[in-house]
């Protein structure tokens, strides 16, 4: 296994957020994540970047314990995150930005090649590379932000609501370049409130409830499932 | 008339250029750490008894004891971040308070070693630049001037075309998405404490021949730069430069034409239109308030 996370909890201060969650991503494949609007999906992505402190349990990445390494240092081991929200710096420029994502890398020319491949795959974030990331559509910011993620080279990548807010048609192109992504060899966390979107590209997927894992399986199997059907994809 | 005009210009420009260093650099930390430090004024206070130690006291060349100031009082900052900032790191409130409890140190510590009399630091040069009967600028005054515009040129180079000068604007704008690009918000912070420090220890070094040189002369400017970062926005680097140029201007005409304690009413006053009028500032954006 290439991710394991293995029975944590987090708290914010009395509010039990996450309550022993345990996941596992393999090699090439897209993991998704579903839930309601406070299941803690976010919380678990933001516990193995390490933004959020474990009560209990342990994460691995590549065999080797991460649990509560600062975030820094998880970027460092070849986790990316798209956080939420995109978080885009909003008075850097698009080039600064997907720079930004490079900044632990020494390797400079694979990096000018890798950002020449971001441009080849978001054209539309070439041509407005010098302008700053606020001026840019939410669709725009969050291929933005997916670029740069991309930038740190990373061997795994989460991804937080890359759907939120966006018009259907930018949605089918989102999901088009998480395909490509894991595609390329890189897996793919993908965390969604969109659960039709979600199932869709993924292989395997876990669906949170109140900070527990409530069901998981394949992703095909999840969407024939009653409850699954009833609950989250309004059928 | 005219002349009075230019001489209080050049007046201006003299008092615009050490608030600028000294606001940039409070800025600087607010944005990338979010805590106020309400010891940056001592930071300033302690580069010029730099400059009365080494230079006045021990009687070494000024340019090294402003060397000196920067260095010591950059190496100061990071002491900062490290004993209180840095463990304080998510309260921003403890931050500032124990800001105002190492501003009190500083100031025993001056007062132990050097009293609490005015220094008198000798002047470097004593030229001046007669431009016409009555429009002067001392030579001392020019060289605050140059050096201030290299010192932020500087800083502006490095925010711009340096990797670790993306790393703290990216800081300064969304602190949690900088450290989920491997930034470390832990050396970012100590960069920034050391570029703050340093840029207030230069400012006092470089005044320090100027003005009356006293434990507590870090009051009188705190006052002013905090005026000009919440006029001119606060977490915007652009903003404080030109808020402060334009700040001191208003502030050294209105002195010279009334007097100064009418200059920090409308200081003040200023202030609060701001506030109430844009309270992200003139030049702040939304998302830090
Ligand atoms: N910083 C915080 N402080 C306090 N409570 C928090 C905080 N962050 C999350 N929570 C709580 O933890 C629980 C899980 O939140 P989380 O953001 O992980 O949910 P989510 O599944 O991502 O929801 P959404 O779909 O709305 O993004 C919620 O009850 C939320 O209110
Ligand atoms: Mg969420």
């Amino acid at each position: 296994m290439l991710l394991e996370v293995e029975n944590i909890a987090v708290s914010f201060g009395k509010v039990a957020a996450l309550r022993g969650i345990s996941i596992n991503v393999g090699k090439q494949s897209i993991v998704a994540i579903i839930g309601a609007n406070g299941a803690g999906k976010s919380t678990t992505l933001r516990a193995i970047s390490g933004l959020e402190k474990l009560q209990e349990g342990e994460i691995r990445f590549e065999g080797e314990a991460i649990s509560n390494l600062p975030p820094d240092r998880i970027v460092g081991r070849g986790i990316a995150h798209v956080p939420e929200g995109r978080r885009v710096f909003p008075d850097l420029t698009v080039e600064e930005n997907l720079r930004t994502g490079a900044f632990l890398r020494t390797d400079a020319e694979q990096t000018e090649a890798d950002l020449r491949s971001v441009f080849e795959s978001f054209p539309r974030l070439l041509e407005r590379i010098g302008e700053n990331a606020k001026t840019l559509s939410g669709g725009e910011q969050q291929m933005l932000a997916i670029g740069r993620a991309l930038m740190a080279k990373p061997r795994l990548l989460l991804m937080d609501e890359p759907s939120m807010g966006l018009a259907p048609v930018v949605v089918d192109e989102i999901a088009v370049i998480i395909r490509k992504i894991c595609a390329e060899g890189v897996p793919v966390v993908l965390v969604e409130q969109n659960a039709q979107m979600a199932l869709r590209l993924a292989d395997y997927a876990y669906v949170l409830e109140t900070g527990t894992v409530a069901l998981e399986g394949n992703a095909d199997s999840l969407l024939d499932n009653d409850h699954v059907r009833a609950a989250y994809l309004g059928v | 008339m005219v002349e009075l005009l230019a001489q209080t210009g050049l007046n201006a420009i003299y008092a615009a250029a050490y608030m600028s260093l000294i606001a940039v650099g409070l800025v600087l930390v607010f944005g990338v750490l979010g805590v106020i430090n309400f010891a940056h004024g001592e930071l300033f206070m302690i580069g010029a008894y730099v400059v009365v130690a080494i230079y006045a006291d021990f009687q070494m060349p000024y340019v090294l004891a402003a060397a000196a100031a920067l260095v010591f009082v950059g190496a100061v900052g990071i002491l900062m971040e490290r004993t209180m900032f840095g463990p304080l790191r998510d309260n921003p409130l403890g931050g500032l308070v124990a800001s105002i409890g190492f501003l009190l140190i500083l100031q025993a510590l001056v007062s132990v070693q050097f009293g609490v009399r005015m220094e008198h630091v000798p002047p470097v040069t004593q030229d001046v630049i007669v431009i016409s009967e009555k429009v002067r600028l001392p030579v001392q005054r020019l060289a605050v001037i140059i050096a201030s515009i290299v010192f932020l040129s500087l800083l502006w180079i490095f925010l711009r075309k340096s990797k670790f000068g993306w790393a703290l604007r990216a800081s300064a704008q969304d602190r949690e998405a900088a450290s989920l690009q491997g930034i470390s918000i832990t050396r970012i912070s100590i960069i920034a404490m050391f570029i703050g420090g340093a840029l207030a220890g230069i400012a006092g070094a470089l005044t320090a021949p100027l003005i009356s040189v006293n434990p507590h002369m870090g009051h009188s400017v705190i006052v002013a730069a905090f005026i000009v970062i919440i006029v001119g926005g606060v977490g915007s680097l652009e903003g404080a430069v030109v808020a402060s140029i334009a700040y001191a201007f208003v502030h050294t005409i209105i002195t010279t034409f009334w007097d100064g304690v009418i200059a920090d009413i409308v200081g003040l006053a200023l202030m609060l239109a701001v506030l109430i009028i844009k309270p992200t500032g003139l030049f702040g954006t939304a998302d830090r308030a």
